[in-house]
């Protein structure tokens, strides 16, 4: 197995050369890739938001922003400035502590999260053995956030809003988990490094998506209802609830949740396209390129295509993931809460056990192609 | 036993449906993303308007004999006829005359029923201002002519739908004498003539 470039063990060697004890480069190694990924996964939010805003006036025939910079490209920017600049209101009677953790508690998990997605073999934070588990587990604390903020704001729709909220990822989560508990079965492991290993090799016919149509589908919706994205938007619906649990916020606090909302977004696409879409992969195996072209797999320079190649892979299938939830809020109405509570327990949790035995049977019948 | 699967069966129809109905609605706005933005970009950009448009009012004082069938007509009796009785002349003398566009309606019964023409329809319709009294026009307001978007070198006219040439559907970009589709007026005139 080709282990491809390992930036932090020539990083930590390169260091060493220097004098610099083995403990001390790697400390210095560390913050790095943390840094990066969180500037990443910030500018990752302003591009969202902006194809958020150029698509939705596509598919409304408007030309959306166009002004501020080349098409429109620093509307984000703006909108962030403004946001850090507004006026931070704590309303009265409210609980001050809680307000103020509750977007906090809301964004820390999803930044977190980054920690588990590689965009190559070793382009990671952290191959943690029980990857996908792990996000899991911090998607989880999201709600309690949600709950404090509807909690702490003194407005009764606020207090709905984080109920609804609530209510909505916890439901969600279990045919979330039973979705990437029938990938995990496939993998033999929870680490995300491993689920995609587990499908290359055959480009795109080895993607999990043809052996898991059904847990796509599930994973995907589940993954639009935890985003609270239009069609599930239940929690912010702003012609029911005003704007839900964030009703009361202003300023960094609000700036916080909706930055958390499309990092959560972002964080689920690029999900989704490891799970299911073969995360860095290339749609034709690379080996066999190589093999066409004559280049030998450890030469330094296809070492670098391919470890940039599978870079913009993973970013392009996440946006293609967004491009479709953008796509999706304009083509969907939003569900009543007791719809969405039924698909979440009566049709997606049913659909997903099924799917979870059906993998399976596959499972022990075909151990060669699903993973034996 | 029997029901159930048909239970099951009839459920997984409704949901195959339900999923196609999603897939079609999901075409539909994929086929709006590569149609031009029908968005006239309004600083820049203005519509030519129709030949009936009701915008502000315009007044002509010297043809105005102070006969108040404006205020008549009007459903609020809004122009505001300032007048007196001129002996010498055996006339009535017209003093003043105001319309306030704050309450005006624009419905044009002030214009056709005016005896004397003195009352007509502009295409002017940024009346915005700072203060609502500002809306109120004097008999020197009310004369003032609009500038027409034809001629106003900072914007782009653009000819609204049944203004465009036959088969065009997109006003940029057209050559400003193409004719408009369909009989021109004088036309039909012509035809019932012949």
């Amino acid at each position: 197995m080709n282990s491809g470039i390992d930036l932090q063990g020539t990083f930590i060697e390169s260091l060493m050369d220097l004098g610099i004890p083995a403990g001390t480069a790697k400390a210095i190694w560390m913050p790095l890739p943390m840094v990066l990924m969180l500037i990443g996964a910030t500018v990752g939010v302003l591009v969202a938001t902006w194809l958020e805003r150029k698509i939705s006036a596509a598919a409304q025939q408007r030309i959306g922003p166009e002004y501020q910079g080349p098409f429109g490209l620093l509307v984000p920017v703006a909108d962030g400035l403004k946001l850090v600049f507004k006026e931070d209101i704590v309303p009265a009677k409210s609980d001050p502590w809680l307000f103020t953790l509750g977007p906090i508690i809301v964004v820390i998990p999803v930044f977190l999260s980054f920690l588990i997605v590689p965009f190559g073999q070793n382009i990671v934070i952290s191959n943690v053995g029980m990857g996908v588990f792990l996000w899991i587990a911090l998607s989880s604390i999201q709600p309690i956030g949600l709950l404090m903020a509807g909690y702490a704001s003194n407005n009764k729709y606020a207090l709905l809003g984080g109920l609804r909220a609530a209510a909505q990822s916890i439901s969600y989560e279990i045919p979330l988990a039973l979705a990437v508990l029938a990938i995990a079965m496939m993998s033999n492991s929870l680490s995300t490094v491993d689920i995609v290993n587990q499908q290359s090799g055959y480009g795109i016919l080895g993607w999990n998506i043809w052996r898991q149509p059904i847990g796509f589908l599930i994973f995907w919706i589940a993954a639009l209802a935890e985003c609270e994205r239009l069609p599930f938007d239940l929690p912010e619906a702003e012609e029911e609830l005003v704007a839900g649990y964030q009703t009361e916020y202003t300023g960094m606090k609000f700036g916080l949740f909706y930055l958390g909302s499309y990092v959560n977004l972002i964080l689920s696409s690029l999900l989704v396209a490891i799970l299911y879409l073969g995360g860095w992969d290339f749609p034709l195996p690379l080996n066999l390129i190589a093999g066409w072209v004559g280049v030998s797999e450890a030469n330094p320079v296809f070492q670098i295509v391919t470890a940039a190649l599978g870079i913009i892979m993973t970013v392009f299938k996440a946006y293609l993931l967004v491009f479709v939830a953008i796509l999706l809020r304009w083509t969907v109405p939003r569900v009543r809460i007791d719809q969405l509570l039924d698909l979440g327990w009566k049709f997606l949790l049913p659909v997903g056990l099924v799917n979870l035995l059906l993998t399976a049977a596959l499972k022990l019948a075909f151990p060669f192609a699903f993973g034996g | 036993m029997l029901k159930f699967l048909k239970q099951v069966g009839d459920y997984a129809k409704e949901t195959v449906q339900a999923a196609r109905y999603i897939g079609q609605g999901l075409s539909v706005t994929f086929d709006h993303m590569r149609r031009r933005p029908i968005t006239v970009q309004y600083p820049y950009e203005k519509l030519i308007l129709g030949e009936r448009f009701r915008g502000r009012i315009h007044f002509e004082f010297d043809k105005c004999i102070a006969c108040e069938v404006c205020v008549r007509v009007c459903p609020i009796n809004l122009p505001v006829v300032d007048w007196e009785f001129d002996k010498a002349s055996k006339k009535k003398k017209l003093n003043h005359y105001s319309i306030d566009f704050g309450v005006c309606i624009f419905c044009g019964n002030c214009v056709e029923y005016c005896p004397t023409n003195c009352l007509s329809m502009t295409e002017e319709y940024e009346l915005a201002t700072y203060d609502r009294h500002e809306l109120n026009y004097d008999s020197v307001a009310l004369g003032r002519l609009p500038y027409k978007v034809t001629d106003d070198p900072m914007v782009t006219p653009l000819r609204e739908l049944v203004y465009l040439p036959k088969g065009i559907l997109e006003p940029h970009g057209l050559p400003a004498d193409g004719p408009r589709a369909g009989a021109r007026p004088e036309d039909l005139v012509e035809q019932t003539e012949k």
